[in-house]
């Protein structure tokens, strides 16, 4: 009699965040082999990039991580800038810093509140769409859409921020570390979910590396590597921030790497707000009836770090106004990788652990 | 028997005077209809607990979760529930093409069972003359008991004979649960046997005139909550049905009215679990100043907030963890108990 069992785990469960699809080969509880299989929301980002204009592939950006949609634009416009060679006003960049570092505390939210979830713990996700609320409200404020953006433009952003949506940041950033604190406590005071997650899905350093698994994984596996800090874009290097390093490269790790993300972010912001020069905040030069003409040649990429992880968009322009390859670099989709090697010889309750721990988002796994 | 006595009475119409051919033909009737009449009270104030209850599940939950709740239907959204009921009963019934079919029908009533067995035999305490208690006879406990263990088996027969891998393994995961947490669960319900002397419930309540038996008993009510939870399988222990890791468990096949039965059963269980916690644990109606049904009421109205709570507050253990906690440290600690209320049992008897 054969003891092994085959069990799918998706594309259409509770727990995959999407439409991941995990095959399972079960022993009793006791995972044997787990083989990730992608591809079900694949819509062809990369192509219909290369059949447009510049700056009409950004909405294609947007919908890539579809709950850190500013970070995906900045990949690609950073890519794209540094293709064309344009300068962006100072002013842009700092609110285009601060955009990216309050989308990537909505990530995570969402990331904690599924977590939990997935842990059986109905009631921080509440608490944690609560918080998600008020940013979106910012971006609703300041880009006039709540979840995907096209805010970002070649030379600048493309509208100011405003009285109201500065004082709405404002107060979020003053009041968020208090509720964070509440939140990470229900989790970590909480016996058992230390005992979930403490040593499940373990990833070593060696493991993470060869996989080339980038983001908060990494971090919490032991290397110190954000791209924020070693190879500095914007002004990441104006700012003053910690990056969280644990070294078990477990579940538990990664929640405390992410939550701590959100602190560290939530000081960018409010060192922004003090910083934030005058000025224009797009480069006059690039006016929106120009930008259907820009032209681009050569080729560029700029690693960007995204909640999930290194993102980049490796673009190459003809000379024309199409780019002639946009090729995405999707931390989701490396990291999902090393979930086979995550989840051999633990218990099907760890999978929901470590496949929610990688935090894979499908937009952009699948493209 | 006591209800139909009281009307016939009232009526002057003795019915139990009637013989047929020597027969007491009309005590017959009589018992045969009482207890009809008795056994559809029981269930239709089973059913309005677990209507109230679950109303305020939802709102509970809400509250904590900043979230408003049902609000729409009737006042505070207090029918919610009968209209998702009605919602429920007007759905297709889906078996699926491969499931044992008598199986797969049977078993959402045998999980719903235990609630009207259970609360047959609960004593709710004395209004005038009449006791609040349908059945009343010498092993009233251990009938209890074996009516509790009842629902456990729905939850296996169902997910076996779904014909889905998911159902399967929560069926599997319930019955390593069951074996897990009822072991000690008997052992510390032995114990309260051992404390009062006997095995009616009626003699362990009054045993608890002078001092509840959580007392006493601390290490076997620790025990026999936790087993409660357990036996619910809500959070944290809801590991036959661990939304997030098995879809839904044993129920994943289950649709339409016979999901809103397996729903309706488990929160009738949580009422019974609370009623029986209250009852063995904290002297059900008897209470300080005065013996009523309202004070088991309001102890077991305690026990389901908590139960409640439980369920909104914690996440899910592990199955191997859930298992450790019932062999490595119920079994133990209720035995332990079990020591503890003999020794009470030896040099108190006379206290309780």
């Amino acid at each position: 009699m054969e003891k092994v069992v085959e069990v799918n785990f998706g594309p259409q469960h509770p727990s995959t965040h999407g439409v991941l699809r995990i095959k399972v080969k079960l022993d009793g509880e006791i995972i044997v082999d787990a083989q990730p299989v992608i591809g079900y929301l694949h819509r062809n980002a990369e192509k219909l990039s290369e059949m447009g204009l510049y700056p009409k592939a950004l909405i294609y950006m947007d919908r890539l991580d579809y709950v850190a949609a500013l970070n995906m634009e900045l990949g690609y416009i950073l890519s794209v800038e540094k293709l064309m060679d344009v300068e962006t006003p100072e002013r842009a960049q700092w609110i285009r810093m601060m955009m990216v570092e309050l989308n990537r505390i909505a990530s995570h939210l969402v990331w904690l509140g599924t977590h939990g979830l997935d842990m059986g713990m109905l009631t921080p996700f509440f608490y944690c769409w609560r918080e998600r609320e008020r940013v979106l409200r910012i971006f609703d404020e300041i880009t006039g859409s709540r979840l995907l953006y096209n805010y970002f433009s070649i030379g600048g952003v493309y509208s100011d921020l405003t009285p109201k949506g500065i004082d709405m940041i404002k107060e979020f950033v003053n009041t968020f570390p208090d509720r964070l604190e509440e939140i990470q406590s229900i989790f970590q005071k909480s016996y058992i979910y230390a005992k979930r997650t403490k040593g499940v899905g373990k990833l070593t350093l060696d493991d993470a590396i060869a996989y080339g698994v980038t983001g908060p994984l990494l971090r919490a596996s032991g290397l110190k590597w954000d791209l924020r800090k070693n190879q500095p874009y914007l002004f990441y290097e104006k700012v003053n921030f910690d990056v969280p390093v644990y070294t078990n490269g477990d579940v538990y790790s990664r929640f405390l790497v992410r939550v701590e993300e959100m602190r560290q972010s939530t000081k960018i912001v409010k060192q922004v707000l003090e910083k934030l020069p005058d000025g224009d905040f797009y480069n006059k030069k690039y006016a929106k009836p120009m930008l259907v003409r820009m032209k681009g040649s050569g080729e560029s990429y700029v690693p960007t770090e995204s909640p999930k992880g290194e993102f980049g968009v490796y673009v190459i322009g003809d000379g024309s106004t199409i780019p002639y390859r946009v090729r995405i670099r999707s931390p989701s989709f490396a990291n999902l990788q090393a979930v086979s090697i995550m989840l051999k010889g633990y218990k099907i309750a760890d999978l929901t652990a470590t496949v929610s721990s990688v935090d894979p988002v499908f937009g952009e796994v699948d493209r | 028997m006591s209800i139909l006595y009281g009307i016939l009475k009232f009526l002057h119409w003795p019915l139990w005077n009637w013989y047929l051919y020597g027969y007491p033909a009309g005590l017959w009737i009589m018992y045969f209809v009482d207890a009809i009449i008795e056994v559809v009270l029981v269930f239709a104030v089973a059913m309005l607990v677990v209507v109230i209850l679950v109303y305020v599940f939802r709102k509970y939950m809400a509250d904590i979760q900043n979230r408003i709740g049902p609000n729409r239907l009737g006042p505070w959204g207090s029918l919610q529930l009968i209209a998702d009921v009605f919602k429920l009963i007007q759905k297709q019934d889906i078996i699926p093409k491969n499931a044992d079919r008598i199986a797969f029908r049977v078993a959402p009533y045998i999980i719903f069972t235990p609630v009207i067995l259970g609360m047959l035999v609960i004593p709710f305490g004395n209004a005038s003359i009449l006791q609040l208690m349908v059945v009343n006879f010498k092993y009233t406990l251990l009938f209890l008991v074996a009516a509790m263990v009842i629902s456990p088996l729905g939850e296996v027969i169902g997910g076996l004979s779904s014909h889905n891998k998911f159902a399967l393994y929560g069926a599997l995961r319930s019955a390593a649960q069951d074996i897990g947490y009822e072991v000690p669960m008997m052992i510390s319900v032995l114990s309260l046997i051992i404390l009062a002397g006997s095995y009616s419930i009626n003699d362990i309540v009054n045993a608890q005139k002078h001092i509840p038996f959580v007392i006493p008993e601390i290490l076997g009510f620790i025990v026999f909550f936790l087993a409660m939870i357990a036996k619910q399988s809500i959070p944290p222990f809801d590991l036959p049905e661990s939304g997030s890791e098995l879809v839904s468990g044993f129920s994943t096949e289950y649709s339409g009215m016979r999901y809103g039965i397996i729903y309706m059963g488990n929160f009738g269980f949580m009422a019974l679990a609370s009623v029986v916690v209250a009852t063995l644990y904290f002297g059900g109606p008897v209470g300080p100043f005065f013996n009523s049904v309202l004070w088991i009421a309001v102890k077991s109205a305690v026990f389901m907030i908590i139960f409640l709570l439980s369920w909104i507050a914690l996440g899910r253990v592990r199955v191997d963890q859930f298992l450790n906690m019932g062999w490595k440290y119920l079994l133990p600690i209720s035995i332990l108990n079990l020591l503890i209320s003999s020794l009470i049992a030896i040099y108190f008897g006379g206290a309780f």
